[in-house]
C-alpha cells in the first residue's frame, strides 16, 4: 500500500520469482536448522543419531496428513475432516484384520474408506458447491460419528502381529513410517512439479475463474485433492493402529490442525494457490522437533503448547515480513 | 496566490510506481462551484490523480491546498474530512444493506453511547437528502433493488451528508442510457450552482462538452492543457489528449465465405434474447452495444460457460455441448476475456503454465509434464506476439495489462484455438500496446481464424469489423455491414428508444 523510500522487496521477488519457491523453502529449512543448533546446545541428547531418527517417526504421522492437506490448500480448499476419516478407516480396517481377512484385503479396504470421505467431500465442494471448511466441518462430526457407532465407541484390539511388523518394522535402520513418508512426499513432489494436474491444482487454487475459462477440469481437480487427502488419512491411520496395536475410533483428535499448521509453516497460503511439498515436510519436522525437543528438556505439555503456537504464529510473520507484500 | 482563489489545488505532485513516473509534477485546480473535466487517455494518470484525492494511494510529492489551506491526504479517511466525495465507475455498495445503511456506512447516527444504530433517524435524513435529487428512491429499500442510475444517485446522496464540497465522478455514465444522463447533467448542474466543485472524468466528449466548464487534459503523466470548454472543439481536445494526429489504419478485410461458427437462438433470461449469427473463416466480427446490454453475456455462453435457456451452437456444423468450457475449447473456441486479473491470469504462475492450460495434454508424455517442450512452444508463441520481457517463465502478474493480453491469446493459438472471442480486447491497455493488439487481431483473421470482437470504444469497433452486430437489452437488432459501420449507425441502434423521440 503506502511505499515507503527503500523497500525494493518486490522488485527483488519480481526478478527471482522463479526461485521464490526454493527460496521459500530454504526459509522453512533454515527455520528447522535454527530449531536443531538451539536445541542441541541445550540437551546433548537432542542431536544423536537415534534420537533424530525418533523425531521422524513422531512427525511421519502430521506429515502424512499434511502433504495431503498442502494440495487441498493449494487448490484453495481445506480439509478439517482428516482426523475423523483416519479413525473410521483405522476401526474398519482393524476389524476386517482381526475377522481373520488377509492383511492386505484390510488395507485396501481401509484405503478405500478414505478415499470415499475424500470423495464425498470433493464431491459436495466441486459439484454441490458448498465451501470447503463448512463440508468438511460436517465431515468431521459425520465420519467420527461413524466411527464410534460402528465400534460401540470401543477400541478394536488384537491387530495380527504380522501387520504390526509393517509398520513398526526398519530398513537399514531407518522406521517404516519414515520411508512411507519419503516415498508419500517423493510422489506429491512429482504430481504437483511435474504433472498436468499439478498445475491445475495450482491454477484453480490461484485463480479459479481464470483456471475454468481456461478450460481446466476444475470440479475433478477439486474432487482429486480431497480424494488424495482421504487416502492419506488412511496411510496415517495404518500407521497409527500397526503402533499401537489397537484401532481406537477417537484416534486423530486435532490432526487437522497440526496438519494446516505443518503446510502454512512451510509456505502454504490459505488463500489456495501456493504451497510446497518440501516445505510442509520440513513443516512437520520443525514441530515434531520442537515437541521432542521440549520433552527432552522436561518442560511441560502446556508450555509446549504455548511453544507450537508461538512458532506457527512466528513463522507466518516472518513470512509476511519477508514477502514484502 | 494568497486569496484562496481555488476550492481545490494540487501543486507540483508526483506519483512513481516501480518503473513508471505515473504522474509527473502535475498542477491541478478547480474552482468553486466549477464542473472541471479531468482527460486523457487510458493510462494517462487519471486513475493514478483520483486515487491521490481519494487517499488510496497518496502522492510522493507535491501539496493539495483546499480552499488554500494546504492539507495531508494520505487515506479514505482525511480524504473524506478533507471534502472530498468519489463516485466510483464500479458503484462502492454493500448490496444486502438499505439505501440509508449504505448512505451512513462507516459513520452511522447511534444513541446510548454508540451501542445502537438510529435506523429510522438514518433513514430521515437520507430521504432529506434525496428528496432534492430523486425522491422515489426509498431509503428502507436495499440497494441491490435498484437501478444503476439510482444507486449512482444515493452515491452522490452520501456525497451531500457528508457535507463533500469537491465531487470526484469518473466516468459517471458508463452503464447510464442517454435519458438517466441528461437527469445526471442537471443534477451536476444543480449542485454546481449551490457551490459544489464537481471533477468529471469521462472518455465521452459530447458528455464534456455538455457537462464541464473547463478541463485538465493529461497525457502519458504529464499535464498537457487547461482549457476553456467554450473556446475549444471535440477534435481539438482530442488532438491534445492523443498528442498527434490521431492515424486512422486502413481496414483490410480477409474475411472468406466458409462459414465456422453458427449461433442458432442462444439465449439466457433476459440477459440475451434469441441470438442467431454466423460467423466465418477469417472474418472480424465487432458486438457493439451500451454496457449491459448483454455482450458478456453472449461470450459467456458461446464460451460454454454459462447454461443457456434456448438455443445451441454449431462449430463447423457440429452442435457444441452447452454449458461446458472444455467442450467449447475442443471445438476450437477460445475466450480472452474483459476482466484480465480476475478471469483471464493466474497471476503467480508463469506465462508458460498460463498458456499450457488448455492444451496440457500436448504437453504431457506418460502422465508426466514436459516443462522443456512446454517453455519452447511458450518461447516460440510469445515470440511471434513480441511479449516483453521476452521471458515465459516470469510469472504472468508481473507483466503488464498489454503483454498479459497477447499471454492469453497465445494461449489460444498454442491450444490451436480457430474461434477467437475478445471481450473488451484493449481494456486497461496503454495507448502503443493497442495498437500491437488491433495488428496481433489483424494478423489472426489474416491467417484464417475467425474473430468477434465485443468493444465499448467505437473507434475500436470500427477500426477492426468487418462486420457489426448490434445489441441492444439483450437482442440483437442490426446487422451492419462495411459501408454502414460508423458510429451514428451504431449509435442508433444501440441506444434503447422507448423513452425518447426517435431521432
Amino acid at each position: 500500500m503506502t511505499q515507503t523510500p527503500g523497500a525494493d522487496a518486490p522488485s527483488q521477488g519480481l526478478n527471482f520469482f522463479r526461485f521464490n519457491v526454493s527460496l521459500r523453502d530454504a526459509g522453512t529449512i533454515l527455520g528447522l536448522l535454527i530449531i536443531v543448533v538451539v536445541f542441541s546446545l541445550l540437551t546433548p541428547v537432542f542431536l544423536t543419531a537415534p534420537n533424530l531418527i525418533n523425531i521422524l517417526q513422531q512427525s511421519s504421522l502430521n506429515a502424512v496428513i499434511a502433504l495431503g492437506m498442502t494440495l487441498v490448500i493449494i487448490s484453495g480448499g481445506i480439509d478439517l475432516s482428516v482426523g475423523p476419516t483416519a479413525a473410521l478407516s483405522a476401526v474398519i480396517g482393524a476389524t476386517l484384520m482381526v475377522a481373520g481377512v488377509p492383511i492386505y484385503v484390510a488395507i485396501l479396504a481401509a484405503l478405500g474408506v478414505g478415499i470415499l470421505c475424500g470423495l464425498f467431500n470433493g464431491v459436495l465442494v466441486a459439484y454441490a458447491g458448498l465451501q470447503p471448511f463448512i463440508v468438511t466441518l460436517g465431515g468431521l462430526s459425520l465420519y467420527r460419528a461413524l466411527a464410534l457407532i460402528y465400534t460401540g465407541g470401543n477400541p478394536v484390539f488384537g491387530i495380527p502381529p504380522e501387520f504390526r511388523a509393517l509398520t513398526n518394522g526398519t530398513l537399514l535402520g531407518i522406521p517404516n513410517p519414515v520411508i512411507i513418508v519419503a516415498i508419500i512426499a517423493l510422489l506429491l513432489w512429482i504430481l504437483l512439479n511435474k504433472t498436468p494436474l499439478g498445475e491445475y491444482i495450482l491454477a484453480v487454487g490461484g485463480n479459479e475463474e481464470a483456471a475454468r475459462i481456461a478450460g481446466v477440469p476444475v470440479a475433478k481437480t477439486k474432487v482429486a485433492t480431497f480424494v488424495i487427502s482421504g487416502s492419506l488419512a488412511s496411510i496415517a491411520a495404518m500407521i497409527l493402529v500397526g503402533r499401537l496395536g489397537a484401532a481406537e475410533p477417537t484416534i486423530g483428535n486435532l490432526w487437522e490442525l497440526d496438519a494446516i499448521a505443518a503446510a502454512a509453516i512451510g509456505g502454504a497460503s490459505l488463500m489456495g494457490g501456493k504451497g510446497s511439498i518440501v516445505g510442509t515436510l520440513i513443516g512437520a519436522i520443525i514441530l515434531g522437533a520442537l515437541r521432542n525437543g521440549l520433552t527432552l528438556m522436561n518442560v511441560q505439555a502446556f508450555y509446549q503448547l504455548l511453544a507450537t503456537g508461538i512458532i506457527i504464529i512466528a513463522a507466518m510473520l516472518i513470512d509476511r515480513a519477508t514477502r514484502g507484500k | 496566490m494568497s486569496s484562496p482563489e481555488y476550492r481545490l489545488s494540487l501543486k507540483n505532485v508526483t506519483k512513481t510506481y516501480p518503473g513508471i513516473v505515473a504522474l509527473d509534477d502535475i498542477t491541478f485546480n478547480v474552482k468553486a462551484g466549477e464542473v472541471h473535466g479531468l482527460l486523457g487517455e487510458n493510462g494517462a494518470g487519471k486513475s493514478t490523480m483520483l486515487n491521490i484525492l481519494s487517499g488510496v494511494r497518496p502522492g510522493d510529492q507535491g501539496q493539495i491546498e483546499i480552499d488554500g489551506k494546504s492539507v495531508e491526504i494520505n487515506n479514505p479517511i482525511a480524504a473524506r474530512e478533507a471534502g472530498i466525495a468519489m463516485i466510483h465507475q464500479e458503484l462502492q455498495h454493500v448490496p444486502e444493506l438499505s439505501v440509508a445503511q449504505n448512505m451512513f456506512l462507516g459513520r452511522p447516527l447511534t444513541r446510548s453511547g454508540r451501542l445502537f444504530v438510529r435506523t429510522r433517524a438514518q433513514e430521515k435524513r437520507a430521504r432529506d437528502v434525496l428528496a432534492d435529487l430523486d425522491p422515489t428512491i426509498d431509503p428502507a429499500a436495499p440497494i441491490k433493488t435498484l437501478k444503476v442510475a439510482q444507486q449512482q444517485i444515493v452515491e452522490i446522496g452520501r456525497a451531500l451528508l457528508e457535507q463533500a464540497s469537491i465531487i470526484a465522478m469518473d466516468e459517471p455514465t458508463s452503464s447510464l442510457t442517454p435519458s438517466e444522463f441528461e437527469r445526471l447533467a442537471e443534477l451536476i448542474k444543480t449542485l454546481s450552482e449551490k457551490g459544489v466543485s464537481i471533477i468529471y472524468v469521462s472518455h465521452k466528449m459530447d458528455e464534456v462538452f455538455q457537462v464541464c466548464q473547463r478541463a485538465t487534459i493529461l497525457r502519458d503523466g504529464k499535464h498537457v492543457a487547461v482549457v476553456d470548454i467554450a473556446d475549444e472543439t471535440e477534435s481539438s481536445i482530442v488532438s491534445k489528449m492523443v498528442g498527434r494526429e490521431v492515424l486512422h489504419a486502413a481496414h483490410t478485410s480477409y474475411a472468406t465465405t466458409e462459414e465456422i461458427l453458427a449461433v442458432d437462438g442462444l439465449g439466457r433470461g433476459k440477459a440475451v434474447i434469441d441470438a442467431n449469427f454466423t460467423l466465418h473463416r477469417g472474418e472480424v466480427l465487432g458486438i457493439s452495444g451500451l454496457v449491459g446490454s448483454g455482450r458478456t453475456e453472449l461470450m459467456r455462453l458461446i464460451a460454454g460457460l454459462d447454461q443457456p435457456s434456448t438455443g445451441q451452437i454449431r462449430v463447423m456444423e457440429k452442435p457444441v455441448r452447452a454449458h461446458d468450457p472444455r467442450a467449447a475449447i475442443r471445438a476450437g473456441i477460445g475466450l480472452v476475456p474483459e476482466e484480465r486479473k480476475r478471469e483471464g491470469i493466474v497471476h503467480a504462475r508463469s506465462v508458460a503454465s498460463n498458456m499450457a492450460l488448455p492444451s496440457m495434454g500436448q504437453f504431457t508424455r506418460s502422465g508426466l509434464l514436459r516443462h522443456g517442450l512446454m517453455h519452447k512452444k511458450a518461447e516460440e508463441v510469445m515470440s511471434d506476439l513480441r511479449l516483453r520481457p521476452p521471458n515465459v517463465r516470469q510469472a504472468i502478474g508481473t507483466f503488464s495489462g498489454g503483454n498479459q493480453q497477447k499471454a492469453i491469446i497465445g494461449r489460444w493459438l498454442a491450444a490451436s484455438t480457430e474461434i477467437f472471442l475478445f471481450d473488451e480486447p484493449t481494456r486497461g491497455i496503454d495507448v502503443g500496446a493497442k495498437s500491437e493488439i488491433y495488428n496481433l487481431i489483424e494478423e489472426l483473421a489474416k491467417a484464417g481464424k475467425a474473430i468477434i470482437v465485443v468493444s465499448s470504444e467505437m473507434p475500436e469497433i470500427i477500426r477492426l469489423s468487418d462486420r457489426v452486430l448490434v445489441m441492444q437489452e439483450g437482442r440483437l437488432v442490426a446487422n451492419l455491414q462495411k459501408n454502414d459501420i460508423t458510429e451514428d449507425r451504431i449509435a442508433h441502434y444501440a441506444i434503447p428508444r422507448k423513452d425518447q423521440a426517435v431521432a
